[in-house]
C-alpha cells in the first residue's frame, strides 16, 4: 500500500497554518479526564451535604474545559472560542434567570384554596397526576 | 489509488477537494470551521433546554430524583463514561493522523472511535432494557410499584428525553464516522485536506462533553 509520506518540516504549513498538537498532549489530557471521572464518583460517595452537586458540576466543567481547549484545541483558535463562548452565555442567561424565577416566586393560590397545593393531590404514590385545574381535589 | 492522492501534494492550492469559491484550503477549512462551531452553539441549546428543565424539576422535588437515580446502575455509567472519553481521544488521534497525512493510523483511529460508539450504545441498551423490565418509564407510561416518595416518574422523563436525544447524537455521529472511515480507506485525506475529519471530531467531542455533565445529574446525585 502507498505511504504518503509528509516531510516534518511542512506539516504546520500544510496543516493550515494551525499548530498541531502532538498525540503525548492528547494521552496526557485523557489521563487527566479519567483521574478526574474517578475523582467525581469518589466524591459522589461521600456526604458534603449540600455541596454534592455543586462539586460534581465543577468537575465535569473541567472535564468539558479540557475537551474544549485540547481535544477541540480551543486553545489557538479564538474566532471559534468567542462563537462557543457566547453561546454558553446565552445558555447560562436562560438557566440564570430560570432559576432566579423558581427560587424567589411565592406560592399562589386559587381562589377556592386556602392551602398550598400539594405535591400530586389525589394522585397515587407511583403515578403521574393529570395537569392542574386549580380545583380542590375531592375530599379536601 | 485514486487521483486525489496523487495531485495533493504536487500543486496543493489546486487539490481536487478545493470548491471553486474558495481562494485556497486554508479559506476553505477556516469557513467551514465556522459553520460547525454554529451549528455546535444550537445543539447546546438543544441540550440547554432540556437541561434546564431538569434543574427546574430538580430544585422542585429534589427527595423524588434522589431516589430515583438509585435504579440507575452506578457502574454502568461509569463505564461508558470512560468509553465516550477514551473514543473522544481516538476520535482527536485520528485527526491528528489525518494533519499529518498518516492514511493508516487514520483508518485505525477512525475504527476504534466507531468500535467504542457501538460499546457506548450497547451498554446503553443493557441500561434501558432493565428499565423497561422494571416498568421505569417516562410520563404515564412509568408503572414501578412500591415508591416511598411521589413524582419518581419525572426523573425517568428527563432520563430518557435527554440520554435518548444523547443517544440519538452518537448514532448520527456513528454515521459520519462510517463516512469518514470510506473517505480514508479511499485515500481522500491528507495534511493538505483534512477538514471534514476535524469537523466531525469537533462533533463527536460535543456529543463527549454533552454526557460529560449527564453523567454526575443522572448517575451521582447526593
Amino acid at each position: 500500500m502507498e505511504h504518503i509520506g509528509v516531510r516534518e518540516d511542512i506539516e504546520a504549513t500544510d496543516a493550515h497554518a494551525h499548530p498541531v498538537t502532538g498525540p503525548r498532549t492528547y494521552a496526557l489530557i485523557l489521563l487527566v479526564l479519567l483521574v478526574l471521572t474517578a475523582v467525581t464518583v469518589t466524591a459522589a460517595g461521600i456526604n458534603f451535604g449540600p455541596y454534592n452537586t455543586v462539586i460534581a458540576l465543577i468537575i465535569a466543567s473541567l472535564k468539558a474545559s479540557l475537551v474544549a481547549l485540547f481535544f477541540m484545541n480551543l486553545r489557538h483558535d479564538k474566532l471559534s472560542a468567542v462563537i462557543f463562548v457566547s453561546g454558553l452565555l446565552f445558555l447560562a442567561v436562560f438557566l440564570i434567570f430560570t432559576l432566579f424565577d423558581i427560587n424567589t416566586r411565592t406560592p399562589l393560590f386559587p381562589d377556592n384554596l386556602k392551602e398550598p397545593v400539594k405535591e400530586f393531590p389525589g394522585a397515587p404514590l407511583n403515578k403521574p397526576i393529570q395537569p392542574s385545574t386549580g380545583t380542590a381535589p375531592a375530599g379536601s | 489509488m485514486s487521483e486525489a492522492t496523487t495531485t495533493v501534494h504536487a500543486e496543493p492550492e489546486h487539490s481536487p477537494f478545493l470548491q471553486h469559491h474558495f481562494q485556497g484550503m486554508g479559506q476553505q477549512f477556516d469557513a467551514s470551521k465556522i459553520g460547525m462551531w454554529l451549528f455546535l452553539v444550537t445543539e447546546v441549546l438543544l441540550f440547554g433546554g432540556l437541561f434546564v428543565g431538569y434543574a427546574i424539576m430538580h430544585a422542585k422535588h429534589p427527595e423524588a430524583f434522589m431516589q430515583a437515580h438509585h435504579h440507575l446502575s452506578r457502574p454502568l455509567g461509569t463505564l461508558n463514561t470512560v468509553v465516550l472519553l477514551v473514543s473522544s481521544f481516538t476520535m482527536v488521534m485520528a485527526v491528528w493522523s489525518a494533519q499529518t497525512s498518516k492514511r493508516k493510523l487514520l483508518i485505525l483511529f477512525l475504527s476504534l472511535t466507531l468500535l467504542l460508539a457501538c460499546v457506548f450504545l450497547v451498554v446503553k441498551g443493557f441500561e434501558y432494557n432493565h428499565k423497561f423490565e422494571e416498568g421505569l418509564l417516562p410520563g404515564k407510561f412509568y408503572t414501578h410499584q412500591g415508591d416511598t416518595v411521589p413524582g419518581q416518574f419525572m426523573f425517568f422523563s428527563f432520563y430518557f428525553m435527554m440520554t435518548g436525544l444523547h443517544g440519538i447524537h452518537v448514532l448520527a455521529g456513528m454515521g459520519a464516522i462510517s463516512w469518514l472511515l470510506r473517505r480514508a480507506l479511499r485515500g481522500d485525506f491528507s495534511s493538505v485536506y483534512f477538514g471534514p475529519v476535524d469537523l466531525v471530531g469537533l462533533y463527536w467531542h460535543l456529543v463527549d462533553m454533552i454526557w460529560i455533565y449527564l453523567f454526575p445529574l443522572m448517575y451521582l446525585i447526593s
